[in-house]
This record gives C-alpha cells, sequence and structure tokens, in this order.
C-alpha cells in the first residue's frame, strides 16, 4: 500500500513538474493522453466494474464537449459569467443527464442486446449531429475561444494542460474512492451475478441506470476536457472510431485493474504523438497490438503487471529472465519484420510513389526506408524481412513453451503455498 | 397450529403457454414453523419457490406475506418485506470475497442500496453484522479467499448466509443439501436448524431424512398440486401420499 | 409516380445488397452467438480483392476468386482466432472480431490508400435493362438483385434440403445435443462462418463494381447490416430479408421525401409554431434519413428484442 501511494506521488510529481520543460507539442500530446486516460477509466466503470460493454461511449464524450463549447459561447458573448477552469462542470451535467435518459433505456439489456443498444444510440447522435445546426453546429460543428479568468489567460497549452490534469486526477481520485463505497462493492457484485443482486434486495435496473449515468459524467468531463483543449468539436465526436479508441485503450490496458484503461490510453495516445510523425500506419499497429493481447493476454497490459506482483515472491528470476529473453528476442525478430514489410508497402502502395514512377515511365525506382536505399524487386531487400521471419518462427515454440513452463511453475509454487496456509489455518482453528 | 399465518398461497396456479404446471395449489404457512416441501422431480417445487420470491409471477392465485399481497411483485420489493430465498444451483458472487458476499447482503438490510458517499469500512453496523454471520454458517477462515475458491459445501454454507444477510424472517431454501455427502449434509443441517432459529423456514429437499428430522410440518407437491399437509409422522403414515412418492423411493 | 416505381426498385435492389451481407452475419450469430464486427470487412475485402482481379486479369474472374478467397480467410478467422478467445467468453469474442474489423480496415488503407479505387463493371454490362418514365434503368442494379435472390435460393435449398443443412439447424436450436449425436459442431460452425464470409465476399465484389469503392464502406455498411439484423431478429434468416428490404426502401424513399415535424405539426395548426422553434421539428426526413434506422433499431432492441422474425427474447 505504502509503495502503491509513494508510485502515484512520484508519477503526479513527474505530471506537474516535468512539463514546463517540453516542447508545445509534447504539452498538447501530455493533455490528450490525461483525457483519454480519463475517459478510458470512465468508461471502465462501466464495463470493468459492472461488466457491462458498450460500443457506444462516444456519445456522452460528445456531449460534454458541445454543452461545454455552448458555455464557452455564452461566456465570451458575455450572457454569464462563469469561471473557465470549472467549465468541465458543463460536460459532467451534460453527460449525466443524457446518460441518465440512455442509460435507462440501454440497461433494461443485457449482454450483445445491451452492447447493440449503446452503438445504436452514438450512431443516432452521430447521424443527427451533422443535421442539426442550433445544437451541434451542423456540419462544421461549435468553435468557441477559452475567456482569461482571475488573471488566468488560459492562452498557452501549458495551462490548459494543468487545467486538465486538475480535473483528471480529481476525477480519478472520484472513480477510485467510487470503488470503496457501498455502491461500488455492489457495482462489483452486479457483474457477477445480477440476479442474486435482486433477490436480495436490490432494485438492479436503477442500480445499472446510476452506475451508467456516473460513467456517462465522467465521459463528459473528458469531452469537456478536450473542448476547452481544442476550443472547438464537430459531430465526428460521435463516431465508431471514438467508441472504438475507447475500447482499445481499455482492454488493451487490462479492463480488471484499477489503472489499467489509464494506462493503455496513456501507451496508446503517446505513442501515436511520437510515431504519426513517422509513419501514417500507426492505427494498424494499434489493431494488431489490441488483437494480439485479446488472443494472448486477455487481462491486458495491467493485467500481466498486477499478475508479477501478485506472485512476486514465488517467482524464479533467473529462469523467468531466460525465458523473458528469447521472448523478447522473438518478438524483435517478428516485430521488425513486420514493421520493415508494413512501412515498405507504406511507401510502395502510396500515391506519392505512383506519382514517382509515373514520371519515370513506370519504373520502379528505388525507395528509402530507415536511412537506407532498398530496390523493390531485389531479393537483397526482402531476404532481410523474410529471415527475421524465419528466426523469429523458429524460436517461437521454444520461447511460448518456456513461458508456459515457466508459469506453471511460479502458479504451482504459490498453490502449494496457499494449501499449506490453509492447511495451517484449520489445524489451527481445530486447536483453539 | 393456531399460530398466525405469514406465507398464504391461495388457488395459486401457473401455465408456460398451453402447458399448466401448477393448479389450485393452497398452502399456508404459519410464523416460526419449519416447513418442508417435497415431491418427486417435476412436481413443480422449484416453479412454487420461483413464485413465491418473485421470478416470474402467477397466472393464477394470490400469493401473501403477512397478509400483504406480494404475487406480481419484483423480487427486490418482496425481499425487502421480508422474504429471502436460496438457491439450488449456488448463486452467488464468484469473484468477490467470502466477506463481500456477505456484507452485500447485510447492507440491504440496512438500505444501504445508493450509499456512494461513505467508504464502506467506515460503516461499522454493517461491517460487523457481516463478520457475525460469516461466523455463525463457520466460514470465518475463508473471509478473504474468492466465493468462488470455496469448496462445494462452503459454497452451499455460503449461500445459506447470504440468504439470511438481508434480515428476512421468511426463509425459502432450494435443496440446501443437495450433491453433499452424509455426513456434510448433517453438518448443514445443524447449521441451518441454528441460524434459523426463531425464523419461518420453507425448505425444499429431497433428502427424507433431512426433512423428517427438520421440519415440523411437511408439504407434498405431485403434479402441480398439494396431495397432503401435516406432520411428518401423519405424512409417513398417509397412504396416498406412500403411493404417489415414498412407495417410488422405496421400490 | 416516376419517383414511386423508381424509388421501389431501388429499393429493392439495395435492400438485396443488405441482405446478401446479413445473412451470413445472421446465421453466425444464430448459431455461435458472436456478433462478428467484422463481418463488413469480409464485404470491402470481397470488393477489393475483385476490384485487383479485375483490374489484372477479368472481372468475371473476379467475382469467382473474390468469395473463394474471402470465405478461406474467414474459415481462417473462425478455426485460429475466434476458438482462441471463446473460453473467455462472448464479449471476448465480440472484441477480437472488432480489432478485426480495425486490422482490415487499415489494410485496406495501407496498400489501396485513404481514397476511392475505381473498381467498375465491364462496358458491355454497362446498358440499360429498361427504360421508365423516360429514364433508363441500369442493367446491373437488376443483376445485383438477380445475385442476391440466387444466393437466397441456394442458401434456402442448402438448408432445408441437405443434411448438411439439417445438421446446421440441428446445431443452432441445441448445439451440445447436436454435438453428442455425433455431428461435428467444430466443423459446421466452420463452414457456416466461411459460407457467411463468403457471400459477404460475393457481395462486395458485386456491388463494389456499383457503389464506392472505399475502405470505409466496411464501416457504413457495417453498421447498416447491425440494424437489419436486429429489425430482422438476431438469428433468423427470413427475418433478415424482410428487414432489409425494409431498410433498403426507406433509404431509397426518404432521400426524396421532405417531411419533417413542422410539416405533420401544420395538419394540426402548429406548423408556424414548430418553425418558430426550430431545431427537431424543421429537420426533413430526407435531410435525417441516416438517423431512422438506428432510431429503428433501437425500438426494436427495446421493445422487441427478437426482432421481427426472431423465435427468441
Amino acid at each position: 500500500m505504502l509503495a502503491r501511494i509513494a508510485l502515484i506521488a512520484g508519477l503526479l510529481i513527474v505530471l506537474i513538474a516535468v512539463p514546463p520543460f517540453l516542447g508545445i507539442g509534447w504539452q498538447n500530446a501530455l493533455t490528450n493522453m490525461l483525457i483519454a486516460s480519463l475517459f478510458a477509466m470512465a468508461f471502465n466503470l462501466l464495463v470493468g466494474q459492472a461488466g457491462l460493454l458498450s460500443f457506444g461511449h462516444a456519445a456522452f464524450f460528445g456531449v460534454g464537449a458541445f454543452a461545454t463549447l455552448h458555455l464557452m459561447g455564452a461566456i465570451e458573448d458575455r450572457i454569464i459569467a462563469f469561471p473557465t477552469p470549472l467549465l468541465p462542470l458543463a460536460g459532467a451535467v451534460a453527460g449525466i443527464l443524457v446518460g441518465a435518459f440512455a442509460g435507462y433505456f440501454a440497461t433494461m439489456r443485457s449482454g450483445v442486446y445491451f452492447a447493440l443498444v449503446t452503438l445504436a444510440i452514438a450512431e443516432l447522435f452521430h447521424s443527427l449531429a451533422p443535421h442539426w445546426d442550433g445544437l451541434f453546429g451542423g456540419e462544421a460543428g461549435l468553435s468557441s475561444m477559452r475567456m482569461p479568468w482571475a488573471g488566468l489567460t488560459f492562452g498557452s497549452p501549458l495551462q490548459v494542460y494543468y487545467l486538465a490534469l486538475g480535473w483528471t486526477v480529481v476525477s480519478i481520485f472520484l472513480l477510485w474512492a467510487y470503488t470503496r463505497t457501498a455502491f461500488g462493492r455492489l457495482t462489483l457484485a452486479l457483474r457477477d451475478n445480477e440476479q442474486r443482486v435482486r433477490f436480495m434486495g436490490y432494485n438492479a435496473h436503477t442500480t445499472k441506470v446510476i452506475i451508467f449515468s456516473i460513467s456517462a459524467m465522467f465521459s463528459g468531463i473528458a469531452g469537456a476536457l478536450l473542448a476547452v483543449s481544442n476550443e472547438t468539436a464537430n459531430y465526428s465526436l460521435f463516431s465508431t472510431h471514438v467508441s472504438a479508441q475507447v475500447v482499445l485503450h481499455t482492454f488493451v490496458g487490462g479492463s480488471t485493474v484499477f489503472f489499467g484503461p489509464a494506462i493503455g490510453a496513456s501507451i496508446f495516445t503517446l505513442f501515436a504523438f511520437y510515431i504519426s510523425e513517422v509513419t501514417r500506419t500507426w492505427l494498424l499497429y494499434q489493431g494488431l497490438i489490441f488483437v494480439l493481447v485479446m488472443l494472448y493476454a486477455p487481462q491486458g497490459i495491467g493485467g500481466l503487471v498486477q499478475t508479477h506482483i501478485q506472485h512476486w515472491s514465488k517467482i524464479s528470476w533467473p529462469e523467468l529472465g531466460r525465458a523473458y529473453a528469447v521472448a523478447a528476442a522473438v518478438a524483435v525478430c517478428l516485430t521488425s519484420a513486420l514493421v520493415f514489410v508494413v512501412e515498405s508497402f507504406a511507401i510502395i502502395f502510396s500515391p506519392e510513389y505512383a506519382a514517382v514512377r509515373g514520371r519515370l515511365d513506370g519504373a520502379w525506382p528505388p525507395f528509402k526506408l530507415f536511412g537506407l536505399e532498398w530496390e523493390v524487386f531485389s531479393p537483397f531487400t526482402w531476404i532481410i524481412p523474410l529471415g527475421l521471419l524465419a528466426v523469429g518462427l523458429l524460436l517461437l515454440p521454444t520461447a511460448r513453451r518456456m513461458l508456459r513452463e515457466t508459469w506453471n511453475h511460479i502458479l504451482e509454487r504459490a498453490e502449494a503455498a496457499r494449501i499449506a496456509k490453509s492447511e495451517i489455518q484449520l489445524a489451527g482453528a481445530v486447536e483453539s | 397450529m393456531n399460530r398466525e399465518p405469514v406465507l398464504e398461497l391461495e388457488n395459486v396456479g401457473k401455465h408456460f403457454g398451453a402447458l399448466k404446471v401448477m393448479e389450485g395449489v393452497n398452502l399456508t404457512i404459519a410464523a416460526g414453523e419449519r416447513h418442508a416441501l417435497i415431491g418427486p422431480n417435476g412436481a413443480g417445487k422449484s416453479t412454487l419457490f420461483n413464485m413465491i420470491s418473485g421470478m416470474f409471477p402467477p397466472t393464477a392465485g394470490e400469493i401473501r406475506l403477512r397478509g400483504q399481497r406480494i404475487s406480481g411483485l419484483p423480487p427486490h420489493e418482496i425481499n425487502r418485506l421480508g422474504l429471502s430465498r436460496s438457491f439450488q444451483i449456488t448463486n452467488i458472487f464468484h469473484r468477490l470475497s467470502v466477506f463481500e458476499n456477505l456484507r452485500i447482503g447485510v447492507m440491504a438490510r440496512h438500505g444501504i442500496r445508493y450509499g456512494l458517499f461513505t467508504p464502506v469500512s467506515r460503516m461499522r453496523t454493517v461491517n460487523e453484522e457481516a463478520e457475525r454471520i460469516l461466523q455463525r454458517v463457520r466460514l470465518t477462515q475463508r473471509r478473504d479467499h474468492p466465493a468462488g475458491d470455496l469448496t462445494y459445501s462452503e459454497q452451499r454454507a455460503l449461500e445459506i448466509g447470504m440468504t439470511l444477510a438481508t434480515g428476512a424472517d421468511v426463509i425459502l431454501l432450494d435443496e440446501p443439501t443437495a450433491g453433499m455427502s452424509r455426513e456434510e449434509s448433517q453438518r448443514a443441517v445443524q447449521l441451518i436448524r441454528e441460524v434459523t432459529e426463531g425464523k419461518t423456514l420453507l425448505v425444499v429437499e429431497h433428502d427424507m431424512n433431512v426433512v423428517f428430522s427438520l421440519c415440523d410440518r411437511v408439504s407434498v407437491l405431485v403434479y402441480g398440486r398439494i396431495l397432503a399437509t401435516g406432520t411428518p409422522d401423519e405424512i409417513r403414515n398417509n397412504a396416498e401420499v406412500q403411493e404417489a412418492y415414498l412407495g417410488e423411493e422405496v421400490a | 409516380m416516376e419517383f414511386l416505381i423508381i424509388s421501389t426498385l431501388n429499393g429493392v435492389t439495395y435492400g438485396l445488397l443488405l441482405f446478401m451481407v446479413s445473412a451470413g452475419l445472421t446465421l453466425i450469430f444464430g448459431m455461435m452467438g458472436v456478433l462478428n464486427f467484422a463481418h463488413a470487412s469480409f464485404y470491402m475485402l470481397g470488393a477489393y480483392i475483385a476490384y485487383t482481379v479485375a483490374t489484372t486479369i477479368n472481372f468475371w474472374l473476379g467475382l469467382l476468386v473474390a468469395p473463394i478467397l474471402v470465405g478461406l480467410l474467414g474459415i481462417f478467422v473462425e478455426r485460429n482466432l475466434l476458438r482462441r478467445v471463446h473460453a473467455y467468453g462472448h464479449a471476448h469474442e465480440l472484441l477480437l472480431t472488432f480489432g478485426l474489423a480495425f486490422i482490415f480496415e487499415e489494410l485496406i488503407k495501407l496498400i489501396y490508400g485513404d481514397f476511392p479505387v475505381n473498381y467498375s463493371m465491364p462496358d458491355y454490362l454497362r446498358f440499360p435493362a429498361f427504360t421508365i418514365f423516360g429514364t433508363d434503368y441500369p442493367f446491373y442494379r437488376v443483376f445485383i438483385g438477380l445475385v442476391a435472390v440466387g444466393m437466397f435460393v441456394f442458401l434456402y435449398l442448402l438448408l432445408s434440403r441437405t443434411r448438411a443443412g439439417l445438421v446446421v439447424r440441428a446445431a443452432e436450436r441445441l448445439p451440445v445435443m447436436a454435438e453428442s449425436l455425433g455431428h461435428n459442431v467444430p466443423l459446421v460452425f466452420m463452414g457456416v462462418f466461411g459460407t457467411g464470409a463468403a457471400f459477404a465476399g460475393l457481395a462486395g465484389a458485386v456491388a463494389g463494381a456499383f457503389f464506392p469503392t472505399n475502405p470505409n464502406m466496411a464501416i457504413e455498411l457495417g453498421v447498416i447490416v447491425f440494424v437489419v439484423v436486429v429489425v430482422g431478429g438476431l438469428g433468423s434468416l427470413e427475418g433478415s430479408l424482410a428487414a432489409s428490404l425494409l431498410i433498403g426502401l426507406f433509404s431509397s424513399f426518404a432521400v426524396g421525401l421532405d417531411w419533417s415535424l413542422a410539416g405533420l405539426l401544420s395538419w394540426v395548426g402548429l406548423g408556424d409554431w414548430a418553425r418558430s422553434v426550430g431545431g427537431l421539428f424543421t429537420l426533413t426526413l430526407s435531410s435525417i434519413s441516416g438517423t431512422v434506422p438506428f432510431l429503428l433499431m433501437l425500438i426494436v432492441l427495446l421493445v422487441r428484442p427478437a426482432g421481427l422474425m426472431g423465435e427468441r427474447n
């Protein structure tokens, strides 16, 4: 517990102290990271804790953003006075209201049907917004300006970042506090067994509507922060891509671990910022990572970390180290091969390359990748990825066997320890 | 028996589409009574339980709890009126700790249904009561284990504990000793007797030893009708019952 | 009158196209309980494969190759990916197919670019089937409809007249029972998944030559296909057909109608008031034609989740 508090405090200090020394690009990226993290955490309240898989959370994210822009517009036009730092309250209110309404209907269904209702709700917004000028500004969307308040101009990305940081930290703290309350425990019980909850005197539907609304409220705050940061929003906020991103972030990060979704969102947004200047194929890698996580680590990155911490004392590090070294070698080989092929294809199939070929009467000029020139039809070009692929595939069964055996050993030791402990307890119980 | 009736079933019937599974069931259970419901498979015991506890409404007749009509109410409202049930197939929160399973029930007893503003760890009465129930069902050693990791008979004990935790004084137990060995089921009977002290009990049971040692009255349900109701001795000596039900067991 | 007939014809052909894609989706859901988010991707892949073959070799070969390749891909997905996550439950299966849809879209963007490709029918198919009210009605639309009808007949005969179809129907209702009777249910699942994918691929190959072929076609059609299978009743083939035609006709009629709530209210004398309020009241049906299917889907999900013809709730 102490270690965890220290870790969070350290992280907070870094988040507060480091950004002033970063460029504007990074400051913006960090703001987006915070927004995505909060959105994923809010989403996971519904998905991870209550076990309700939503495919339409973009609806509440977007509603929060639009509500905030309306408020910003009213402040700008001097219709009302409102402290700029509290703008996200508009997102929270809009989120909880729309969430309660949508949630009332969505939670009448469960499983796939629940997912479909949420999907349809988001699509409803997405298809309606571009035609509804008054509320969503039509296809162009709404724009507004952040107004200065109490001597703060909110003109620089750094100030916006701190605003987002404050709101994100407070929101995530509240989400954590939620898990400690009686209702938070009831949420977990509901995920495990809705029927029993009903037979223990709880109104399951009302409970689910409240959970849904709270999740929508925090999603609305995340959307509001985006509106404050970008000073604009349009109907594309309601698109399936937004709903899809939060699903990806949450499950790659790990929906069963409290901070998992934030981990996933942070890794993905920062990686996207860092890499998207280099390649436009980032989304493809994102999809591949997601599918690989679903296939081989369904608990996500957070789940993997948690498993290691849980069995820390039972891990034989030399054995695990060897297994991880081999696995890492395989991963490096396969990833390099994949990245090489994907990036080459991205160049060869690009319109720019086609234009160059056009000027050269259809000849295939060499392309530049990783600082070198490669001939398209030279076997030498493709021997490298094929070689890496072959080495990777050759080592893959070994790596998998080592990982499986190592972890079996760890789990066996953990199980043995557990049995020994409960035998001691039982013996104690008999004596007493 | 001249004690006050707590649970009354009057002409209760149920059909699913054209299929009639129950007709004209009348049953009165007095306060503090331990009543067993027996009958061959498919007689409609579970259907009756489901109707009383609100899983689905009866298509005919009326069910009353302390004079108040409960037929047609949703399960959570019936529970709040003081009737709680267990399930034949263990129905617990598998990923929550044993203690948490019980605490969910205790929270309900205290009406903490939307408790969003106090950490549950600070609710002293709730935690103490949950600990007490934990002791009564003898699961203190397993307090912090996930309920899904318990042995079968431990889970059955937890199931009973959860049924009690909501504070109801009319308890419906659906085959509490199903699938247990003789010793396990003896211990379970002892536990049930202890923890339902002073409460009204309606129990579905197949094991005649359990029925005759636990209950003061027995009803026999056959093909969706009550064939007979009486003391264990009366039921044992009832020719009709022997033919329809006990005879099968002997043969 | 002209509007009526042309819209009906267009609506029916579009509806039949929707059916070609939704048939597989609904069958797969009915049998395996998996809502396959990647199903519309099969449609897109079919279009792109057919485009590639058509531009390098021959249009008709494309129509043949596309469903075969896409069907094989479907089999691979079911056998090697879906089965692996089956143990983690339906939510994980859903998420996996969702991730696959994501990957397919990005792969297409990688190779063909994030813009429409010029996939079109050969010139000799570019003739009017008939002329109506002075307008030529393209033969190719009729062709799309014929392929869909052919597929429906084929599927219907397969399911109702063959042994394999009998096993499929048994496996759909009681998978465990079918398995214990000695039928190879995993093989049946694989076959249905592959067939469904192949049909979606065929639909893409045929329709892609008429409608735009671009990387967004999967997601655009995908959500509409979800509407179709929900409205028709998840798992019901006949329901899917009815819902496809319904949505198809609606889409084609709505485009030409400028009805609005304000117009409706003017019947009771509130038209001017409604127009002065604006907002929702003055949105015309044509501008929200994209919204209505989702509204319909919501209503069906909330009122009758079994859909028009589904049996299960």
